[in-house]
C-alpha cells in the first residue's frame, strides 16, 4: 500500500481548485499553478491542526448544546425548557419509542459519532498507521455525507417555533441549546472539510511532516 | 599537545526545516467555543441558588422539573427531583430555589401544596387546575437560613398578611370552617383560621384573622357572632330572616361590630378572647345595668311565649321573659303559669323624649324605692296597669306580654315587700274574648223575663175584660135597640111611600129632572173614569199637568 506513486511522493504537486499535476517551484515553496494561479500545496495546509481545532470546537459545543433546553414551552405562563435528552424521554415515556430512537441517533448519537470518527481519523494519521486505510477512507466519506444531514434537528426546531405560536395559550421559543447543537453541526462539517483525506495515504512520506 | 582532529569526522549539521511550529489562526475557534461555553456555565452556577429538600406527607401532584415552587405567585423554584424516604413512610420533594429568592429559605419558612380547592366560600388555586399543583412558600421571620423542611399538611393558617389574630369562643362550631368569611358591615375582612375544642370539652375556640385596615375596628367591646347561613327566626314579630350573603350562607362565617351604645374602646390586642353569639340579635342586645325580676301569674295557659319574649309597656318593649314555668299555691291549691319577667328602667327612660321627661323618668331607675314606690302604687293601685297575654303573630302563635291600663278592672293591692313583686296580670287575647263573651251571656242572664211574663198576663187579662164588655153591649142592642129600629123602618117606608107619591105623579116635574141629572151625574161619572184612567196611566199629571198630545 505505501509503495504506490502518488504526486506527492514524485516531487509533484496537485492544484487544488484545477487538480493539475505541476512541478513545484521549489521543495518548500512549491509556488503557484500555472493553470489557475491557486497556490500549490502537497496537502492541504495545516489540515490536521485545523481539524483538531474545529473538532475541539465543536467537542465544547456539544456540551452546551445537550446541557441547555433547546426549547423554551410557554403554556399558561408556565415557561418549560426542555433539553435534547429531556424531550427523548418524554417522547419514551409517552409511547414513542421509534421517535424517541429516532431523535436520539439523529440528535444526540451522530454528532457524537462525528466528532470521534474525525477524532479516530486525526489519531491514527498522526501516528502514521497504515491499518485499515479503506475503512477510514469509508468512514470519512460517511461522516461528509451525513454532514449535509445534521442540520435536521436544527430545522425541526425553527419549524416548531414558527408554527406553535398560539398565544395566550401555548407559545415555544428556541433556546440557547439549539445554537450551540447548529455549532456543532457546523464545526464537524468544516472539521471534516478540513481533513485532507489523503493524509491517510500518506504514511511515511517525510514531506507531510511539514504539513501536519 | 593532541593531535588536531579531523573535523571532517564531525557529523555535519543538517540544513533542515525549521522546527517551529506554526499555529494555525484556527485556534481561535474552540477557544472562543470554550470561552463562550465556559461562560454559560459560569452564569448558571452563579445563578443557581440553593437546593432545598422538604418532606411532604404524599407527592400530592407533584413532579419534578414540572412542579414550582411559589411565593406571592412568584415562581421562585422547581421541583429537581421528588423521592420516597429510605422507610417508604414520606416523600421527599428537593427543590431547586433561584438565587434571589435564597432570603426567602429561613428557619420558620413553611411550605405546603396547593392544590386546587372548590369551596363554598370561593374557588381557590384555580390556576393550578391549569398548570398543576405548587408549592407555596410562606415567608418566616427567622434570619438563620435553613435548606431542609417539613411541608405542611394543610395550608399555612398564619397569613402572610398584615392583621391581627383574635380568638372566640363559641358553645358549637355551627357551620363555621376553616377559610369562612370575617365580615364587618358585610365587608369581607377576614377570614376563620381554624377552631379547636377548649380545654374542658365544652366550648370551641375559633382562631380568626382580621385584615390589616379592619382590624383597628376591633375593640375590646366589639361583639362577634355566627352570621353563617340564614338566621330564620319567628318570633313575637313575625319571620325574621337574616342573611349576611351568599357565601355565608354556604359557607359559613362570623361578623362582627361594635356596639353604637358602647363607649368606643381602644382596638383589642391580638390574641385577644371574644364570646361568639349565636346570632345578631343576641350579639348586639344592649346590656342594662338595672333589671328588675317581677313574677307574673296568669290564669290561662302561657302555651307560645317563649323565653325572651318582649315585655312591652303600651307597646314600647321594656323588658323580656326570663323563665316561664308553674306555681303552685299550696294554701289554696292553685296551680297557675307562673311567668317570670325582667324589666330594665333604662329602656323605658330612653324613650322619654324631652330632658324634663327623662330627669323625672329617673326615678324609675332610682335605687330608693320611695319615689319608684310612690309612682308604681300609682300605676298599679289606681290607674289599674296590668299585664296580659298577647299574641304577636297569629301565624306562629307567639305571645308576649304586654302592660296596659285596664282603669275599670279592679284595684288590686301589691306585696311591695315580696321579691320578686308579683304584678297584677289581666286577661287577654283569646281569654279576653271568651271573658267578652261571658260577660254577654251575664247580660243575656240578668235579664227580667219574669216580670216580662207576669206584664203579659196581666195584659192577656184586660184583653178578656175588654171582649166582655163588648159582648155585653151587643147584647144590650139586640134587646133595646131592635124594637125601636123596627119602628124607625116603619116610619120610613111610610115616608117613602109618600115621596113615591110626590115625585112620580103624573104632574109631577121630578121625574124629567131627576132623570137629566142622572145623565149628567152619568156622564160626570164617566168623565171622572177617564180621569182616574189617565192619572193611573200617568201619575205625573198631578205635578206637571197633561201632557200634550203629540201628532
Amino acid at each position: 500500500m505505501t509503495d504506490e506513486m502518488t504526486a506527492a511522493r514524485l516531487g509533484l504537486a496537485s492544484c487544488e481548485l484545477c487538480h493539475l499535476v505541476s512541478r513545484p517551484a521549489s521543495p518548500s515553496e512549491p509556488g503557484y499553478c500555472t493553470r489557475c494561479g491557486e497556490k500549490l500545496e502537497y496537502r492541504r495546509p495545516a489540515s490536521i491542526q485545523t481539524t483538531w481545532a474545529l473538532l475541539i470546537s465543536a467537542a465544547i459545543c456539544y456540551i452546551p448544546a445537550n446541557a441547555l433546553p433547546v426549547l423554551k414551552t410557554t403554556t399558561l405562563g408556565t415557561t418549560e425548557g426542555d433539553t435534547i435528552l429531556e424531550g427523548i424521554a418524554f417522547l419514551y415515556t409517552s409511547g414513542s419509542w421509534p421517535l424517541a430512537l429516532l431523535v436520539l441517533i439523529a440528535s444526540v448519537m451522530i454528532p457524537l459519532g462525528k466528532i470521534a470518527a474525525l477524532a479516530y481519523l486525526l489519531i491514527t494519521i498522526q501516528r502514521r498507521s497504515v491499518m485499515s486505510n479503506h475503512e477510514r477512507t469509508r468512514l470519512y466519506r460517511m461522516v461528509v455525507l451525513i454532514g449535509r444531514w445534521s442540520m435536521l434537528d436544527v430545522f425541526v426546531d425553527t419549524f416548531t417555533v414558527a408554527l406553535v405560536q398560539l398565544r395566550p395559550l401555548m407559545s415555544v421559543a428556541p433556546g440557547a441549546g439549539v445554537l450551540f447543537f447548529a455549532a456543532v453541526v457546523v464545526f464537524t462539517m468544516l472539521a471534516a472539510e478540513s481533513l485532507d483525506p489523503r493524509l491517510i495515504w500518506d504514511v511515511g512520506n517525510l514531506q507531510l511532516r511539514g504539513h501536519a | 599537545m593532541p593531535e588536531e582532529p579531523d573535523l571532517n569526522m564531525l557529523p555535519k549539521a543538517t540544513v533542515g526545516r525549521s522546527k517551529r511550529l506554526r499555529i494555525s489562526v484556527v485556534w481561535i475557534i474552540p477557544i472562543l467555543a470554550a470561552v463562550v461555553a465556559i461562560g454559560i456555565a459560569i452564569q448558571r452556577i452563579t445563578n443557581e441558588g440553593p437546593t432545598i429538600t422538604v418532606v411532604f406527607k404524599a407527592a400530592q401532584g407533584i413532579q419534578a422539573g414540572k412542579t414550582f415552587l411559589k411565593y406571592k405567585e412568584v415562581t421562585i423554584g422547581e421541583v429537581s427531583a421528588v423521592d420516597l424516604s429510605e422507610d417508604y413512610t414520606k416523600v421527599v420533594v428537593k427543590a431547586k430555589i433561584a438565587k434571589h429568592a435564597a432570603g426567602l429559605m429561613v428557619e420558620d419558612t413553611k411550605l405546603w401544596v396547593v392544590t386546587p380547592r372548590i369551596t363554598l366560600s370561593g374557588v381557590s388555586g384555580l390556576g393550578t387546575l391549569l398548570s398543576g399543583n405548587y408549592i407555596e412558600v410562606q415567608r418566616g421571620k427567622s434570619a438563620s437560613r435553613r435548606y431542609s423542611f417539613v411541608g405542611l399538611d394543610v395550608p399555612s393558617t398564619v397569613p402572610d398578611r398584615h392583621g391581627r389574630q383574635f380568638v372566640l369562643k363559641a358553645s358549637s362550631l355551627g357551620s363555621v370552617g376553616v377559610g369562612a368569611p370575617l365580615y364587618y358591615r358585610s365587608l369581607a375582612v377576614g377570614q376563620v383560621l381554624g377552631y379547636t375544642l377548649g380545654g374542658d370539652g365544652k366550648s370551641i375556640e375559633i382562631t380568626v384573622f382580621v385584615d390589616a385596615p379592619y382590624d383597628q375596628y376591633v375593640t375590646s367591646v366589639t361583639r362577634f357572632w355566627n352570621a353563617s347561613g340564614v338566621d330564620v327566626s319567628t318570633g313575637e314579630d313575625g319571620l325574621d330572616v337574616h342573611m349576611e350573603s351568599l357565601a355565608a350562607l354556604l359557607a359559613g362565617g362570623i361578623a362582627f361590630e361594635t356596639p353604637d351604645f358602647l363607649p368606643s374602646a381602644e382596638p383589642a390586642a391580638a390574641n385577644t378572647s371574644f364570646t361568639l353569639y349565636p346570632n345578631q340579635s343576641l350579639a348586639m342586645k344592649q346590656p342594662y345595668s338595672l333589671e328588675r325580676r317581677y313574677v307574673l301569674h296568669f290564669n290561662e295557659s302561657v302555651r307560645g311565649l317563649p323565653i325572651g319574649a318582649p315585655v312591652t309597656l303600651m307597646g314600647v318593649t321594656v323588658g323580656q321573659v326570663t323563665d316561664v314555668g308553674l306555681s303552685l299555691d299550696a294554701a289554696r291549691l292553685v296551680l297557675r303559669p307562673r311567668v317570670f319577667i325582667t324589666y330594665f328602667p333604662e329602656k323605658v327612660v330612653a324613650r322619654l323624649s324631652t330632658m324634663e321627661q327623662v330627669g323625672a323618668g329617673k326615678i324609675l331607675m332610682d335605687q330608693s324605692t320611695e319615689g319608684r314606690l310612690r309612682l308604681w302604687r300609682r300605676l298599679f293601685e289606681e290607674q289599674g296597669l296590668s299585664a296580659e297575654l298577647k299574641t304577636g303573630s297569629l301565624l306562629t302563635g307567639a305571645q308576649y306580654v304586654d302592660f296596659e291600663f285596664h282603669p275599670h278592672a279592679p284595684k288590686p293591692t301589691l306585696n311591695w315587700g315580696a321579691d320578686p313583686i308579683e304584678l297584677p296580670v289581666a286577661s287577654g287575647g283569646f281569654a279576653s274574648v271568651v271573658a267578652k263573651l261571658n260577660s254577654i251571656l251575664e247580660k243575656v242572664d240578668r235579664m227580667p223575663l219574669e216580670a216580662i211574663g207576669v206584664e203579659a198576663k196581666d195584659l192577656l187579662a184586660t184583653t178578656n175584660k175588654t171582649l166582655q164588655e163588648a159582648d155585653r153591649l151587643i147584647t144590650r142592642a139586640n134587646t133595646e135597640l131592635l124594637p125601636e129600629a123596627s119602628k124607625t123602618l116603619e116610619v120610613m117606608h111610610r115616608a117613602i111611600a109618600d115621596a113615591d107619591q110626590a115625585l112620580l105623579g103624573k104632574d109631577a116635574s121630578a121625574p124629567q129632572d131627576l132623570h137629566d141629572a142622572l145623565q149628567e151625574m152619568a156622564s160626570a161619572a164617566r168623565a171622572a173614569r177617564v180621569l182616574m184612567d189617565y192619572l193611573e196611566r200617568h201619575p205625573e199629571a198631578l205635578i206637571r199637568g197633561k201632557k200634550e198630545e203629540k201628532p
